[in-house]
Formats: structure tokens, sequence, C-alpha cells
């Protein structure tokens, strides 16, 4: 089994106070990970840390023959200017990127992906509508289109239900699983532990610590849900320089 | 025993002249009067007049610009420490009235234009700034009015100089109108169709009124009010129907506007000619004397060819 | 009619000159005006006005009244200012605009301490600022060459720029081009602001790069009609501003850019999107 993302004692935070407390483990190649947790937990901070946006305080994460452009990343909370006047078929062509680059043109093959993108999310007729008109939910899928569009082989994903209707999740499930059957490697941050229960084979349990990690039914129990809720959320004024070497 | 006293008396003797001379001297040194002028033309005539009596301060220096300067607390303290201030009046020194409130001075304040007549502002279509023209200066005659206002001032404040300031004046009266000889000179010279310049700055009324000239300006006296394209085409259009010959740039505006005018009409560009300031120490127009033989030197170098 | 709206420009050339002059800025500058609205940038180029002042002053110092040097001066001293609040905005917590009134601020202080030490009182700015009626050939090439470059620089960097304007996250996790796109435009704004402070005075640089962006904003929905929108207002204002200031006698600067404010008001009352119109006149809804 190849690693897709090796975590070696990894310690990621803010202001030097851990969010993620030594964390050591490996993310397999193509796998479907869910990453479950109660508020606080670090789950965000590390899908920052995966993405390079946050630099650990401690260990490392080694990203195998994963180079920047080749991770597709969706935020909790997308820092988009809404009032911004591009269209949602510009902003899902921003997914080609990678391809078309600063000056390469879009070509028909591509406008039609850029299209089967806009449908597949469940768009089609809003193509010219500006960012600014679109509704909470309608915004996250047009992310989830741009997303498609990435062609990534590693894919982020903070909380990517929130605000949506039962449909359009069931839509976005089937994507995922796309991908899943593609061979991409993808982790999703959730609150929902049945869908977790459901729709995906491997969890990661964390509060700052892993609390465990495997195939979800052996992860999701209520003996280790408790351990993790018993995780403190506020940061301790008072704490002192962690000695501890190793998880 | 004598030799010693000998030498005790010449001792003696060399510092009580020393002190003899020291005394006056020093005393003199105390004596200067302290006065303030607003601006280096004002400061000029107040020199010639008091001589080594008084010890002129300026407020605006050489190639400033009075129209648009910002005093500083060090000027307030400058007009504090004068026993005479002098003003042009007529309005030239917008800043100068809360200045001297602010500095809390005891000193006089003396405007060097009394008894002049103003002029009126020649704009018949501008419709800013419906006043005085306040370059009195530009022509001699009036320059003996601010002179002889000077003196009256200085010998009001310092009794004891009357008799120098006096002939500081007569003096002074005497090279003014030599000057003023020149000026009328180097006007004759000029053919009467030619005795007319475009400059940028509305500052030479009086100079014009007194001497037969015509100054044609495109912005107002100011050197802060903006400039139409009316203003610009009229002065165009002017200089090719009354073929006005030359265009002059002076120390104190956009040289560019000057440029552009001369290019469009084929005028000449003259030289420089100062209105409202003196040229830094050693310039060719560092004092008023030679401010007015420069301006009427290059008035006809480009008038007369 | 002709005598009206031709005849002034046939008869004299500094007519032509400053029509020249005002389409270049509306070519060039309204372009980087809409971007710079888009990203609440509109109130720099007052900013950038005071903060070129020490460079300006620098080259006061060595060449005296150059307006080559100044010009130079102010160009250095813009893009010191620029891109240091650019650069402190992006890897710090502030914000754009307080790190740009910082450095302006200090700047602005700088220069007036360089002016003062000289000890003649000329209004530096003053002399840098130039007018639109006074065009020469070195000037006129300045501001051409500056439309030039920027349509060229905004052409090249389109895709980043947007992108760094709506989504700047996300090109930072695909592509390290944020930080110089950035940059770049920041440096292209106070280019054109210099070029146009000494070309056409400050109230002109900044009047055709703002009004035209902020009226155009009623008017279009995407950034293409936008910009093309701001681009025809500028040009427009120009056009009629100077016929105003020949009719009238009002100064040209001011009346370029008053006319660009009519347009701005009627953007704002009339224009359909976002603008007061919807409010007062809703209109019956859609079926569907």
């Amino acid at each position: 089994m190849t690693a897709a993302l090796q975590f070696r004692n990894l310690t990621l935070g803010y202001d030097r106070h851990p969010a993620v407390h030594h964390l050591t483990g490996t993310v397999a190649d193509g796998v479907l990970l869910a990453v479950i947790g109660p508020n606080g937990a670090g789950k965000s901070t590390l899908l920052k840390g995966i993405v390079g946006v946050l630099r650990p305080l401690d260990g490392a994460i080694e990203r195998a023959q994963i180079r920047k452009r080749d991770i597709a990343y969706l935020p909790q909370i997308a820092e988009i200017d809404r009032s911004f006047p591009i269209t949602v078929y510009d902003l899902v062509a921003m997914g080609l990127w990678r391809r078309a680059g600063l000056f390469g043109g879009i070509s028909r093959r591509e406008r039609d992906e850029i299209e089967k993108a806009i449908s597949a999310v469940g768009l089609e007729g809003f193509e010219g509508r500006t960012i600014g008109t679109l509704s909470g939910g309608q915004m996250q899928r047009a992310l989830f289109a741009r997303l498609l569009l990435q062609d990534a082989q590693l894919i982020l994903l903070d909380e990517p239900f929130t605000s949506l209707d039962a449909k359009t999740i069931s839509d976005l499930l089937d994507l995922i699983h796309r991908w899943h059957r593609e061979r991409r490697t993808i982790l999703i941050v959730l609150h929902d532990l049945d869908l977790a229960r459901t729709q995906f084979p491997e969890t990661l349990l964390l509060a700052r610590e892993a609390v465990a990690w495997g195939r979800t039914q052996d992860v999701l129990t209520a003996e280790n849900l408790l351990k993790a809720r018993q995780m403190c959320e506020a940061f301790d004024r008072h704490a002192e320089v962690c000695e501890t070497d190793a998880a | 025993m004598k030799a010693f006293m000998s030498i005790r008396r010449s001792i003696f003797a060399v510092l009580y002249a020393a002190i003899a001379v020291a005394l006056p001297a020093a005393a003199r040194a105390q004596e200067k009067l302290p006065v303030v002028a607003t601006f280096s033309i004002l400061g000029d005539f107040v020199k010639n007049v008091g001589g080594d009596r008084v010890s002129v301060t300026l407020l605006v220096g050489p190639e400033g610009d009075a129209h648009v300067y910002q005093p500083s607390p060090a000027d307030a303290k400058k007009l504090a420490a004068a026993k005479v201030i002098f003003v042009n009046g007529f309005k030239f020194e917008g800043w100068i009235e809360r200045l001297i409130k602010a500095s809390g001075t005891k000193a006089s304040v003396v405007v060097a234009t009394k008894g002049i007549k103003p002029r009126e502002m020649a704009d018949e279509d501008h419709d800013h700034e419906q006043g005085v023209d306040p370059h009195a200066w530009q022509s001699i005659a009036n320059a003996r009015v601010y002179v002889a206002n000077i003196r009256d001032a200085l010998v009001v404040a310092d009794p004891g100089g009357k008799e120098t300031y006096e002939k500081n004046t007569a003096d002074y009266l005497a090279k003014l109108a030599a000057v003023e000889a020149e000026v009328k000179e180097g006007i004759a010279k000029i053919p009467a169709a030619r005795r007319k310049i475009i400059t940028s700055h509305d500052a030479f009324g009086y100079f014009g009124a007194a001497y037969g000239f015509e100054f044609i300006a495109p912005q107002g006296v100011s050197t802060e009010t903006e400039i139409s394209a009316r203003d610009v085409a009229k002065i165009i259009r002017q200089i090719k129907t009354q073929k006005i010959p030359a265009v002059f740039l002076e120390n104190i505006s956009d040289p560019r506007l000057m440029q552009r005018i001369a290019d469009e009409t084929g005028a000449k560009i003259g030289g420089k000619i100062y209105s409202d300031s003196l040229s830094a120490a050693g310039g060719t127009a560092s004092t008023y004397i030679d401010m007015m033989r420069h301006n009427i030197r290059q008035l006809s170098a480009a008038l007369t060819s | 009619m002709y005598d009206f709206l031709i005849a002034p420009f046939v008869e004299f050339e500094f007519m032509r000159r400053a029509l020249v002059g005002a389409f270049a800025l509306a070519l060039g500058g309204a372009p980087v005006g809409v971007f710079l609205m888009l990203r609440r940038m509109s109130l720099t180029g007052d900013a950038m006005a005071h903060a070129i002042l020490p460079g300006a002053a620098v080259g006061f110092l060595v060449s005296g009244l150059s307006l080559f040097a100044m010009t130079v001066g102010g160009i250095v001293a813009g893009f010191t200012v620029a891109l240091g609040a650019g650069l402190v905005a992006r890897s710090t917590e502030l914000k754009e605009d307080a790190s740009l009134a910082a450095f302006y601020l200090v700047s602005l202080a700088l220069g007036v301490l360089i002016v003062s030490l000289k000890g003649s009182n000329i209004d530096l700015l003053h002399v840098l600022f130039g007018s639109v009626l006074a065009l020469d050939d070195a000037t006129l090439i300045l501001i051409a060459g500056i439309a030039t470059i920027s349509l060229l620089t905004l052409a090249i960097l389109w895709r980043p720029l947007v992108l760094e304007c709506v989504d700047p996250n996300f090109l930072r996790s695909v592509s390290g081009a944020g930080a110089p796109t950035h940059l770049a435009f920041l440096a292209l704004m106070v280019l054109n602001l210099v070029g146009a402070f000494h070309g056409l005075g400050t109230l002109l640089a900044v009047g055709l790069m703002m009004l035209p962006a902020a009226a155009a904003r009623f008017w279009a929905k995407d950034l293409t009609s936008m910009i093309v929108i701001a681009v025809a207002v500028a040009v427009v204002s120009g056009v009629v501003g100077l016929l105003v200031s020949y009719h009238s006698g009002a100064a040209a600067g001011p009346a370029i850019i008053l006319v660009a404010g009519v347009f701005y008001v009627v953007s704002v009352v009339l224009g359909p999107v976002g603008g007061l119109r919807r409010h007062f006149v809703p209109g019956r809804h859609l079926e569907a």
C-alpha cells in the first residue's frame, strides 16, 4: 500500500497552542477517509496543514509525490468576494487553471467539460448568473464544480455539506464516490456520524490527538466517542512547554 | 620702580584704548534695530534705507511665493523678536494678520504701500478675485513711496538714526532714479507696436501702467487659480491676431503652459522676469534695482530683435 | 453644431492635445480604476498623491525644478509605498487600507521634512502636477506609453488578477502567481497615477480613474462590460468637459471631473444594476 500522506509526530496550531497534537500515521493512496471530531478538535487545522497554508509547529507532513497543484481544497468558509462581478461559469472555469495557465485559451473540449461540471452539480441554467446572486447551497455546489475540473489527485473537503438539502447532498456524494472509484485520495471533514457510518469506509477520530484511526465501524464506537468528547475545547492559557517527544 | 610704573601705565593705556574702541562697537551692535520684512523685495528696500542700523529678517525668502506661503512657528518667533514689521499690504500676504496675532508681538506694523493709489485687477472675464493688484513695487515711482514710508517708520522706531536713514534714503532714491531712466530708455528702444508680452503671472500691472507696456496674462494674480480652455484659447487668438512677439516665464508658475502657448503661436520665449520676489543671492536679480534692470534687459532682448 | 462641437478642436492644437491626453488616460486608467474599486482601494489615488512627495522632494534636491527628476523620484516613492503596503497586507494581519494609510502618512511626513530642509517654500507638488491644457510632446508620449503598458499588462495578467480579487486563497493553493500579480497591479496603479499627476494634475488623474468606474458599476453585471463602460464614460467626460471649459470658461480639470460626476449621479439613480431605481420603482415580479 503506497502512502499518499505521512504524518510524523505532527503538531499544528496557532500562537504556539496546539490544535493538532503529536499526530502520527499514514493516509493510504486512494483512500476515502472521513475526519470526525468535536468542535475545535483540529480537523480544519489538519487540512490546512496538508494544503500548506499552515506550517507545522513540530513534526512533519510528507506528501509523497503530490505537488501543490495536485491538491484540491474546499475550505469550510470560502473567503470569496461575493460582490465581484463574475459569473458562475467563470468561477467554475477557474478549476481549469492548471491546464489553461495564464494565457491558455479554453478549447472547445474544455468548454464542454465546464458545462458538464456545472450540470453535474445541478446548476444548469446558472451559468450566466453572477456569484453574488447565489444562495449558500448554490455557491457550495459551484465550488464543487470547480473542484471537479481541477482533476486533482488529493481532494480535501472541509464540512462540504453544511447548509445543503438532502437531494444535493446525495448528488454530491455520488460525485465523491466517483472520485473514489477513480482512485483519488479523499479526506472529508464531517459532523454527521450517520453519514460517516453509511458512506465512508475509513475514519479518523480526532480530538487534538488521534483517538482512533481505521475502519469506520471500529473507530466510531461509543467508547471512542466518549473519549473524544472529553477533550477540552479551549486553549489553556497557562500551559507549559510540551515535553512529550512522540505520540 | 620707575620702569615698572611705566609698564603698568602702558598696560592700562592699552586696556583703556581697547575698551574705548570696543564699547561703542558693542554699543552699536546692541543697537541694531531688529525688523522683519514679509518678503525679499520689501526686505531689500528696508536694508537700503536702514543700512547698518537695522537687522532685517525675511519671512518669504528669495525665489519664494508669498501667495501660497505657509508660515511656520519659527516665523512667529521672528515676529515676536522684531521691533518693526514691514508688510506690503493690498492683501498680498493673506496669512500675515493671523501670524501677527499668534506671535503676540509688540512690534509696530508698517504698511509699506501707504499712500499708493492701488490698481484694480484687470481681469475683465475672470470672475475670481475682484480685488486690488498688490504688486505696487513694479513701478519705480511707487518704490519711492515704499522707501519714504520705510524711512519714516524707522525714524519713529529709532529716532537716533534719523540722519543715517535720511542719507541712506537720499542715496537710494538717486539710484532708483538712475534705474528708472534705464527702464524708460529700454522701453523707448522697443517699437511701439511691439510693447506687449504674454506672461503667466498677472503681476506687472503697475509696471505696464507706469511705462506704457502691455502685459497679458493667462491666469489671475495668485498662482492657485486654475486655468480654463477658454482662457488659453483667448490668449492664443490674441497673440496671433495682435502679433504679440514674446512669451515670458517668471519665477513662480507652470512653465509648461507657457511653452504650449509659445509653440502654438510661434511667439518667442523670453527669459525669466521677476515679479514677486528676488532671485537667490548671487543671481541676476538679487536686489530690487538689479531686478528692474534684469527685467527691462530681458524685455528689450526679446522684443527688439 | 460644428462650431460648438468640432471647431475648438480644429482651431487649437492645445485642445487636440488635451483630447489625446484625456483619451489616453481614459484607456489606461479607467480599467485600473475598475479593479481598484472592486478591491475596495478607491481612496488609494488620493493617498498616492501625497505619498509621492518625498520622491519628488529628493528629485528636487538633486536636480532643482527638473520635472523629469521629480517625476522619476515620485514614481520610485510611489512604488515603495504601494509595494511596501501590499507586502505588509499580504504577510500580516493588517488589511490593505490600513497598511496603505500607514505607509503614505509616513511618506508624506518624510516629504514635508525634506522639502523644508531646502528652505525654499515652493509648493513642490503644485509644480509637479501638470495641466491637461499644457501637454507637450514628452508628456503626451509618457501618458500614451503608460496607457499602452497598462492595457498590455492587464491583458496578460487578466486571469490571475481576477482570481486574486475573487478568491485569493484558491489562487494561493494552486499557484504562486498571487503575490507577483498583486504587486504588478500595484505597480501599474502607481505608474498610471504618477504619470497622470505629472501630465494632468491630481484631480483629473484620480477623478478619471475612479468616477467612471463607480458609474459603470450600475450598468454592468460582469467585469468586461464594466470596464468597457468605464472607458466610455471616461472618454465622453473628457470630450464634453473640454468643450465645457472652452465655451464657459470653467477650469479644465474640474470641468471634466464634474461631467464625470454627472454621469455618476445619473448612474446611481437610474442605473439598472444595484442602483436606486430598483429601490423606488421595483417593477412587477416575473412569472418564474
